[in-house]
């Protein structure tokens, strides 16, 4: 109020001068005109002016009075038109909260997952022309594509095919950093010298490599950066070293470029060595489609697999996959689903406000006719109108921007990482929220003005003969109808979808992990580079790092597995039983692990026997199924005995993979274990099979290991048992299990059912809101009517059928609508899958709570109706 | 019931005034009014200037700065769309008045 006037008097103050200055002009004019003509006549100069006074009057009177004319017009209607709606707004301050919550959670909401749909969908990468950036798939028969790997002097060709606006090859490794007190394990991207250039981002500090640089300098990721050197700039031009090599820091990314999340970019040696291969990124031209793309390079690419065909499948085709699929792939339809949810509940709460607006104003017809009838003209009243519904819709508006800063930093810090690029930055997008800030604002005044038009439209004695009328409407209006249905309908839906949300997350949560996270942690280790090239010593290392670490307090057990923790997806391998005939399509998913394992991780054995290290250091052909794969493969025995043949694809081996002697990859099922989730959480459980990870021993794998209780030494004393081992090598940072099941989908199903939750509850508060208004209204509406019908006899029920009468077909409509958009949404869900929100169950709870709700919400009303004194009734009007 | 009194009569002296003349300032519209009713009608001069802004602020005349013929400054007045719809009203409702005070007066 203070704040209006304010305004106010600042306006006036400004133009106040302007306005009378230029009134003072004008009656000086018409006095200098009279003396004029009053000389002409043959008055001599004193006389005329005297005359001309004379006759104009009281010119500071005048002054005064067209002022008032001009600014009462102006600057005092519209002060006291505003003074006027937020004296009106005050007089009913649950309406007005209602409405401003309505816009400024309709607001806040919409403008909120709009940026971060903008953030991580649309605009996500730092990179120049990112959007036609793409990664080389190849597909064969195989569910799982291979990528494309090029020799040096393949990729000089590829680089510059037509089409392509340039590539750049890249490797990616774990080196340990060397040099310092322990050695620690980072990731290092290896990048073709020219790959700045193609990204395109600018370095933070110093600068970055091109094509001219030598081979021995790296540049930081930011995130490395500021934790190992805690931000110093200093560090620009001193060393660093990898593997027991020495490179110049020439400068620090910034910290959105985080390509591929590596720890530090140094140049790959990309020789003529025609073995050196490596992973590659293009840019497509543009106007150039992905299919068209592909066409253009099958040929080019079918040349290369002649020259290498151990780097290419017997017969592929090629697959471009832009890096926004790479990055968010299945979270993208999750995050659609939530655009048209809180669209939705944009829509709804304009609509909340628009029913709100509509039942005060048609409860203010007769208001307003009278006001018509005494001489306000009909701009007037409009203009009364306006500056409420402006005032609310300002308010709303306002709240919601507040709302939407509050909103995104909520969202930002509960978005499950993982699930979205890491360059992306989340940010409140300005066009975004100044758009659904605009159309609210725009429905609040349209709302506002419709029963104005209507007022203004309409004689007198239609509107004003309510008062007089004994029965009011007999009917709601038919518009609300329409609204009320409507804010049903949405309602419906977006209950059924975080009813179906949380059960997922339910089931998420209480899903048969099979193993026990509780005190479960795991520890990567990656040999640097030809490290033990000879099997036996490989795993003779191996099995050292293993009893060492078991043998430090405060760890229980600790098993190698060459695999990361479930329920994280593993690559399947083409799998057949002896002596039967094989379908060359059965795949299961093969983890080679130590016999600790299954003790570690709390893996159940349901049959037959683990092996034993000596049957992992001697490459015994043993292996333990899960129950899935039993049951799969064989039904009606319990397969102990049977043997299986395993393609591993991996059967000569090379300096980092080294295959046990005489690995024919047969092997003999000697127990059954009970199935852990290893496709994701919501997935059903594959056939797993386990083997003794000497088979085939990779440079790199994982120590799993359970722990008595959560111990933040524990890392550094398992680092310095490994750096007491063996110098040169290095582990990397701990994970947790809960770690892994939050990243694999805890995260994502949790962020989605609280969304969707809150949303629901929006909508349900929106939709008991707009139903109470109505009825409210409604009732003070035919208050007389329901006296006289009191008075006469009616019964109480009777009065309350009649309240409800009106709306209760909106609402079954609304549920009507409802049920259908429903079904017609599930397809939709069906996408991300595992919500079901056709299942009866979810629908008819949902319906039954809404009803519930719209019974509640009509209570009050109904009860208004019923305790009206018939005699006051009749009188009051 | 026309709705009629002095000011309306003013205003609609005013309105008839402009649409005759076309743009005129308020001095002019004073000795027009003098002289075209032969010198039966005399404007009080001073409150002709509320008229002529509140006329403004309804959108019924637009006003504008020009010179006169002896060169002064002068804030010039014309009838605009609406207040040539206005004009007919004041006019009809003016011509009611008048038909039913000389009515009464035949009767009296």
């Amino acid at each position: 109020m203070a704040f209006v006037s304010f305004v106010k008097r600042i306006f006036n103050l400004l133009t106040r001068v302007r306005v009378e200055r230029e009134i003072q002009a004008e009656i000086e004019a018409h006095i200098e005109l009279r003396v004029e003509d009053n000389i002409r006549a043959g008055m001599s100069p004193q006389e005329a002016r005297g005359d001309a006074r004379r006759r104009f009057g009281n010119s500071a009177l005048i002054q005064e009075r067209t002022f008032l004319e001009d600014s009462s017009l102006i600057f005092e209607r519209l002060g006291s038109d505003i003074r006027y709606a937020f004296r009106q707004l005050a007089a009913s301050p649950r309406f007005t909260m209602v409405a401003v919550a309505s816009l400024a959670f309709g607001i806040s909401g919409a403008s909120t997952l709009y940026s971060v749909i903008q953030a991580v969908l649309i605009d996500p990468f730092p990179y120049r022309s990112a959007d036609r950036i793409v990664h080389l798939h190849l597909y064969d028969q195989r569910a799982t594509p291979r990528d494309l790997l090029l020799t040096g002097p393949q990729f000089l060709k590829f680089e510059t095919f037509p089409d392509l606006e340039g590539a750049i090859a890249e490797d990616r490794f774990s080196e340990a950093l060397t040099g310092e007190d322990l050695p620690e394990q980072v990731q290092v991207g290896k990048l073709s010298l020219n790959a700045f250039q193609f990204f395109g981002v600018p370095a933070l500090i110093g600068r970055e490599f091109g094509p001219s640089d030598s081979q021995q300098v790296a540049v930081l990721s930011y995130r490395f950066w500021k934790k190992h050197y805690q931000g110093r700039s200093q560090i620009i031009g001193s060393s660093i070293q990898l593997d027991h090599q020495d490179y110049t820091i020439i400068g620090v990314a910034p910290r959105r470029f985080t390509w591929n999340d590596q720890d530090i970019y140094i140049p790959l040696p990309y020789s003529a060595d025609a073995r050196r291969i490596a992973g590659v990124y293009a840019r497509i031209g543009p106007g150039m489609t992905h299919p068209m793309m592909e066409r253009k390079l099958q040929p080019l690419l079918d040349g290369f697999a002649q020259e290498t065909p151990d780097n290419f499948p017997p017969k592929f085709k090629v697959h471009l996959v832009s890096l926004n699929e790479i990055a968010i792939g299945e979270f993208k339809n999750v995050l659609v689903i939530l655009f048209i949810a809180v669209s939705a509940l944009l829509l709804l709460a304009c609509v909340n406000v628009a029913i709100l607006l509509l039942a005060r104003g048609e409860a203010r017809q007769p208001e307003i006719a009278m006001r018509k009838a005494l001489g306000a003209s009909r701009l007037r009243i409009v203009g009364q109108l306006f500056a409420e519904g402006l005032a609310l819709s300002l308010a709303g508006g306002l709240l919601g921007i507040f709302a939407a800063v509050a909103g995104i930093h909520l969202v930002s810090r509960y978005l499950p990482r993982g699930t979205f690029p890491t360059e992306a930055e989340i940010a409140l997008n300005l066009p975004v929220l100044m758009f659904s800030a605009a159309i609210s604002v725009l429905s609040g005044i349209g709302a506002a003005l419709w029963p104005a038009l209507r007022a203004s439209r309409s004689p007198f004695r239609q509107e004003a003969g309510d008062i007089f009328r004994v029965v009011g409407q007999m009917h709601v209006r038919p518009d609300y109808m329409v609204f009320l249905a409507a804010q049903v309908a949405v309602t419906l839906v977006l209950l059924t979808a975080s009813a179906a949300a949380l059960r997922n997350l339910w089931q998420v949560l209480h899903a048969d992990l099979g193993y026990d996270p509780q005190n479960l942690i795991s520890v990567g280790l990656t040999l640097h580079d030809g490290a033990y090239p000879r099997w036996p010593d490989r795993v003779n290392y191996y099995e050292r790092v293993r009893r060492e670490i078991e043998s430090q307090p405060g760890v229980v057990s600790v098993a190698i597995a060459e695999g990361p923790l479930p329920p994280v997806m593993l690559d399947s391998a083409p799998f057949s039983i002896v002596g039967e005939k094989s379908d060359s399509n059965e795949q299961v998913l093969p983890l080679g692990v130590s016999p600790q394992y299954f003790a570690a991780m709390g893996i159940r054995l349901l049959r037959g026997r683990v092996w034993s290290d000596s049957e992992t250091v001697h490459a015994g052909h043993v292996a333990l199924i899960s129950e899935a794969t039993r049951r799969r493969y064989w039904p009606h025995s319990d397969a102990i005995g049977q043997t299986f043949v395993l393609n591993h694809g991996i059967m000569t081996g090379n300096v980092w993979t080294l295959v046990a002697p005489g690995n024919a990859g047969q092997y003999q099922v000697i127990g059954v274990v009970a199935d852990s989730p290893n496709q994701g959480l919501n997935e059903p459980v594959m056939p797993a099979v386990y083997l003794p990870y000497s088979m085939v021993a990779f440079d790199w794998f994982n120590l799993v290991i359970r722990i008595q209780a959560d111990s933040t030494t524990l890392l550094h004393a398992i680092r310095q048992k490994v750096y007491g081992i063996d110098s040169a090598q290095a582990v990397g940072d701990a994970t947790t299990a809960f770690d892994v099941l939050e990243e694999a989908s805890l995260g994502r199903e949790r962020f989605v059912a609280w969304l969707f939750t809150a949303f629901a509850f929006l909508a349900l508060a929106f939709s008991t809101f707009g139903l109470y208004s109505i009825l409210s209204y409604l009732v003070v509406r035919r208050k007389r009517e329901f006296g006289v019908r009191l008075a006469l006899g009616a019964q109480r029920r009777h009065i309350v059928r009649l309240v409800l009468s009106g709306t209760s077909l909106a609402i079954t409509a609304g549920i009507g609508i409802g049920i259908i958009a429903d079904f017609g949404c599930s397809f939709l869900f069906a996408q991300w899958a595992h919500g079901n929100t056709r299942d009866p169950l979810i629908l008819s709870a949902a319906i039954l709570l809404l009803t519930f709700i719209s019974l509640l919400a009509a209570f009050a009303p109904a009860r208004t109706a019923v305790s009206i004194d018939p005699i006051q009734a009749i009188r009051s009007e | 019931m026309a709705k009629n009194d002095l000011q309306g009569s003013l205003d609609l002296l005013v309105l008839k005034t402009l649409s005759q003349v076309g743009s005129l300032h308020g001095y002019g519209i004073v000795l027009h009014i003098e002289k075209a009713s032969n010198e039966l009608l005399s404007v009080e001069e001073g409150s002709l200037y509320p008229a002529l802004h509140r006329m403004e602020q309804s959108g019924w005349i637009k006003s504008e700065w020009g010179l006169t013929e002896t060169g002064r400054k002068a804030k010039y007045y014309r009838l605009t769309a609406s207040g040539r719809k206005q004009l007919e009203v004041a006019e009809r409702s003016f011509e009611h008045l008048v038909k039913g005070i000389q009515t009464i007066l035949r009767f009296a």
